[in-house]
């Protein structure tokens, strides 16, 4: 059994790719600009050219397409019930009903609500996911800071906040990791996770995220001590090990990308939005 | 035979970029009532061994047969296997959730939907055995317990399933002596009483010459000795090669040795230690 299989989202993937080169300021905006994009996204049309853009990242960043998609696995009992909600529960006057039993009925409106919404999410998940295999957490975290820098002049905490936020994104695998050893020190004692009715099942949470929970506090307290005493006093004077470069690379795909974009938005205005 | 491991092989993370292997055709035999020191350098595939005895690691390739039954067969009750099967981890935060220790120690058997009056003598038994007083500790907070006596809670957790075989997962590690005296005596004493088939896991040699009968070592997953424990330490140099170190005691011997004792090659524990340099002082067989 192992629970830390299936999560990709905050794990880094060494490797010597183009994508892997490129300055995390780069890749950061890139990124914020592909999410930007999927929210206006509304056709079929546009989501296909999506597909294909962001297959072509993962293959050129070497990153394994089958690795890629297990992290959606955690994921999809969501994401079903979610298209399941949007296609019974959304409806326009005009929309043609294409299933009805009891008090349940579907139409076509409410089917590609479904769809877009599901496929939307599934690739907000898929950006984040790429630049986080893709960005080491130290250039990451360099990068991010770096982008902020300008918005400490009105008085926000550019490196505080990064720093919180990469920690919490740390946080994701080590607490995988403790969940998987919590779970299996309770199943050693008999717990059926999988067994019993719902009520049953719900008792079930709390041998596991008790531990979880204390664990975690615990934890932070001891990164706390940790990095105070290591004088971790904030942002203010800190240098830098590595200094960011822009170069040819991202220039480059700079260029790619806003090429991209510029189809898109050229697909968002031309073809007629479905929902 | 209890246990019966053959051709298991085990890879972690399988079939991501991060693949990789921790088990390499490993078999071997456990039989009932024995004290097996299962020991190796970390991360030489120790832990992912002894999950696959209770079923918390089904295996890859191979199978594993534990009290008869085949943890990869679909149809196998692995639930009832866990219980037969005690699993103590090392971190003992991991295992305790129950505001109480009653609570905690009884979380097994209520498990198995035993009867009030039943759990409750288990757990009566369990805390005996571990050496923790009924009445004055029932009641108290877990998290206000020092590290040997939650460490002493989570094995009675576990006691109080009646495992036939109980494996211990470097369960004396992070202690103060005396903790770690506390629970080599609870094992030893359960051993010898309750005549359970312990599979004791620890990064001390000393713990393990002086505890287990027979030494299984495990280096880069696969076994690399497997024998009784003297005959295993006899073998100090091969040991050595593949970073572990000896017991103690066997240092100081080794080099009593060298300044012309006459001392045994291999001495597993203090009492041995004591006995042979008396007798060699007796003799008067000092070399200079």
């Amino acid at each position: 059994m192992e629970l830390t299989k299936n999560i990709t989202l905050g794990v880094y993937l060494p490797g010597k790719s183009f994508i892997h080169r490129l300055d995390p300021r780069t890749k950061i905006l890139a990124a914020g600009l592909l999410i930007a994009l999927l929210l206006f996204t509304r056709s079929y049309e546009a989501y296909s050219l999506f597909t294909l853009f962001t297959a072509a990242i993962i293959v050129s960043a070497g990153i394994p397409l089958g690795y890629a998609a297990r992290g959606l696995r955690p994921m999809l009992p969501v994401l079903v019930l979610m298209w399941i909600f949007q296609l019974f529960l959304y409806s326009t006057p005009d929309a043609d009903i294409i299933f009805s039993w009891w008090i349940f009925t579907a139409t076509d409106a409410g089917l590609h609500m479904g769809n877009l919404i599901t496929l939307r999410v599934l690739f907000l998940f898929m950006v984040t996911t790429i630049l986080t295999l893709t960005t080491s957490i130290v250039s990451l975290t360099d990068g991010l800071e770096s982008l902020l820098s300008p918005l400490r002049r009105i008085g926000l905490p550019a490196q505080e906040l990064v720093m919180t936020m990469v920690i919490a994104l740390r946080f994701v695998l080590i607490l995988a990791e403790e969940l998987d050893k919590i779970v299996k020190a309770q199943m050693a004692r008999g717990v059926a996770f999988d067994r019993g009715n719902f009520i049953q099942k719900t008792k079930k949470i709390f041998p596991v995220f008790l531990p979880l929970f204390i664990n975690a506090f615990k934890r932070a307290e001891e990164l706390i001590t940790a990095m105070e005493a290591r004088s971790y006093s904030g942002g203010k004077g800190r240098t830098k090990m590595k200094t960011l470069h822009m170069g040819r690379v991202d220039l480059t795909a700079g260029g790619i990308i806003i090429v991209y974009a510029a189809l898109t938005v050229y697909i968002i205005m031309s073809v007629a939005p479905r929902i | 035979m209890q246990i019966e491991v053959t051709g298991l092989s085990h890879s972690y993370k399988k079939d991501t970029p991060f693949e990789k292997k921790v088990l390499h055709n490993l078999s071997l035999c456990i039989n009932e009532g024995e004290f097996v020191g299962l020991i190796g350098p970390t991360q030489s595939g120790k832990t992912t061994l002894a999950q696959h005895f209770n079923a918390l690691f089904i295996p890859q390739e191979g199978s594993v047969i534990v009290n008869g039954r085949d943890t990869a067969d679909r149809k196998a009750d692995l639930i009832k296997l866990r219980y037969e099967v005690g699993y103590v981890f090392q971190n003992s935060d991991y295992q305790l959730f129950a505001p109480t220790v009653g609570e905690d120690i009884a979380f097994g058997p209520n498990n198995q939907n035993l009867p009030v009056a039943v759990v409750e003598d288990r757990v009566r038994q369990a805390m005996s055995q571990v050496g923790l007083d009924f009445d004055s500790i029932y009641r108290r907070d877990i998290f206000a317990l020092s590290g040997g006596q939650k460490r002493r809670v989570a094995i009675a957790g576990v006691l109080a399933c009646k495992p036939k075989i109980l494996i211990l997962d470097d369960v004396t590690a992070g202690l103060d002596p005396r903790g770690r005296e506390e629970i080599l005596g609870v094992i030893r004493k359960l051993h010898a009483e309750e005549k359970i088939t312990i599979i004791f896991i620890s990064n001390s040699m000393d713990e393990i010459a002086e505890l287990a009968e027979r030494i299984i070592v495990v280096d880069r997953g696969k076994i690399a000795f497997d024998g009784q424990t003297r005959t295993v330490f006899e073998q100090a140099d091969r040991l050595c090669a593949i970073g572990l170190e000896l017991p103690e005691i066997m240092t100081i011997t080794n080099h009593l040795r060298k300044c012309g004792y006459h001392l045994p090659e291999t001495v597993l524990n203090m009492e041995e230690a004591l006995q042979a340099i008396a007798s060699s002082l007796q003799d008067g067989q000092v070399n200079d």
